[in-house]
């Protein structure tokens, strides 16, 4: 066995009877830990679902095409073979004024004031255009719609951007959040760590002074500590997946019919691989960042003398 | 072997703890240091395995400067020696066998190497029967006895020891003594800190005297 396996397992044994010896306090670090991962994780979900509803509505969002009265059948038929050249539209819905007047008689006969009876027709006639699933649909439909304006025979164009802009400014300042929650969850957790790492260095102050008297390396020191602050990351993280997950399957079976109100079609959404990665990553650098400030603090006191 | 050179040593503000302190002791040489409490001996042994540091002088052991160590390699010096104490250190969740083990573990030996080191270091101590037992079901004596055997399992060329018959009778002091005396002969250089007029009355060895930090005789 070389010198660094030897290392190596006598730092884990040693990890192994520091955390016996001291129980209770590594078991609070590691319920601290999930508590804390558990709530950037339970803040990840609601992200997520967020965006997958936004996603959701994006691919619901269609373009109406209002026309001018006076179109000529000309450039009516201009505009259809826009349409039809346009790879990227899905469906495409002519909805005459005598119609759109129909559907909006029938939706507001209960609003109360609304004079309905005008003796014309104040409706335009209109297309309604739905596009397939892209990658870049807002981006295209902005664009295409940026197109259609500038056509003679079309009076407007609406696809609900500003709702969509707004919600997607919202989302940025939710990862905005996120980034600060778990900066200062994480900055908490160093602390928490840090000093339960402290308080298993003092409670083997002797052995540690003797283990330097008789000609421990400082990191043959070090390294039991760090693994131990890396363990209480990596448990941590574990506690807390597993308190996400069961939060995650008690909304989804109990919210299930709501959720499909907001959107049809749309599963409640877990934490996606790489962020549950990220989310353990997090823990084990916490628990390595915060035992390495400690014990390098000890040794410090330690080479002062 | 080792060297002292006009060192100084303060601890505060009062008078300092080695006041211009000069010492040589040769390779295999049993020395005595004496005092009364407050003499400079613990210090001295402290300075030695760079527990402590000085703020003026030289101190060489076997031709290592020791002010020049830093943390990263102070154990390189702490390898080639060891050292005792008046209350033994001895960890107190280990047994007899996995407290000499320990002193060889932290150096990275062999596994089966340690068992054979640690047997044989308790075999001189006379505590293999005692390999089981905890520091707290062992007598003054007999802890004594495995903190030596913790410090020459790894055949260390010096042994320093701080009053390790401070705790014990007449009786077991002189079977400690005896013990490093031993281990002396077969070869290691032995430091010997007592303030015990009854340690020192055979008067075998070289006695270095030590008051408020000055070396009375060498």
């Amino acid at each position: 066995m070389n010198s660094a396996t030897q290392t190596l397992l006598t730092s884990l044994r040693t990890t192994v009877s520091n955390i016996r010896a001291n129980k209770q306090t590594f078991l609070i670090s590691v319920m601290t830990i999930a508590i804390s991962v558990g709530i950037l994780g339970l803040f990840l979900i609601i992200f997520f679902n967020l965006n997958a509803l936004l996603t959701s509505w994006n691919q619901q969002v269609q373009l109406v095409v209002y026309l001018k009265n006076d179109i000529s059948p000309s450039e009516k038929s201009d505009l259809k073979d826009i349409f039809k050249s346009n790879s990227k539209i899905q469906s495409m819905e002519e909805v005459s004024k005598e119609k759109a007047w129909e559907e909006f008689k029938l939706t507001q006969k209960n609003s109360v004031g609304l004079e309905l009876d005008l003796g014309f027709n104040p409706l335009p006639d209109s297309y309604k255009i739905r596009f397939k699933a892209s990658e870049n649909r807002s981006r295209h439909i902005s664009e295409f719609a940026g197109q259609l304006q500038k056509n003679r025979g079309v009076e407007s164009v609406e696809y609900g951007e500003k709702w969509i802009d707004r919600f997607e400014k919202f989302m940025i300042f939710c990862q905005l959040f996120l980034l600060g929650v778990g900066v200062l969850l994480s900055l908490g957790l160093i602390l928490i760590i840090s000093n339960t790492i402290r308080l298993s260095i003092y409670s083997r102050q002797d052995e540690i002074e003797l283990m330097l008297l008789i000609g421990a390396t400082p990191s043959f020191v070090k390294i039991p500590f760090i693994f131990e602050g890396i363990l209480q990351g990596l448990a941590g993280s574990f506690v807390s997946l597993g308190f996400m997950g069961a939060v995650y399957s008690y909304l989804k079976t109990e919210f299930r019919p709501s959720i499909d109100s907001l959107a049809r079609g749309m599963e409640l959404q877990f934490i996606s691989q790489p962020f549950l990665l990220m989310l353990v990553g997090l823990s084990i650098l916490i628990g390595f960042v915060a035992s390495y400030i400690s014990t390098y603090q000890y040794m410090q006191v330690l080479n002062k003398r | 072997m080792i060297q002292l050179f006009n060192v100084i040593k303060n601890y505060g503000s009062g008078k300092p703890a080695l006041d211009d302190v000069s010492i040589k002791i040769e390779k295999g040489e049993f020395v005595f240091l004496t005092g009364p409490s407050g003499a400079g001996k613990t210090t001295i042994l402290k300075i030695l395995f760079g527990w402590e540091h000085y703020e003026e002088g030289q101190v060489l052991v076997q031709g290592i400067n020791v002010g020049r160590l830093d943390a990263g390699n102070i154990h390189t010096l702490r390898r080639s020696m060891g050292v005792i104490f008046q209350d033994y250190k001895l960890l107190p969740n280990k047994t007899v066998f996995e407290n000499v083990a320990f002193a060889q573990e932290v150096t990275n030996r062999d596994r089966k190497k340690i068992k054979f080191k640690t047997w044989e270091a308790l075999k001189n101590v006379g505590l293999t029967p005692k390999k089981d037992s905890f520091p707290a079901q062992l007598s003054g004596g007999e802890q004594q006895r495995v903190a030596i055997a913790r410090a020459m399992v790894n055949t260390p060329p010096i042994i320093l020891a701080d009053e390790p018959t401070g705790n014990l009778d007449q009786e077991i002091s002189s079977e400690i003594l005896k013990l490093f005396e031993e281990i002396n002969r077969n070869g290691a250089t032995i430091v010997f800190a007592t303030h015990s007029q009854e340690i020192l009355k055979p008067g075998k060895h070289r006695v270095i005297v030590l008051n408020r930090g000055k070396v009375v005789s060498s």
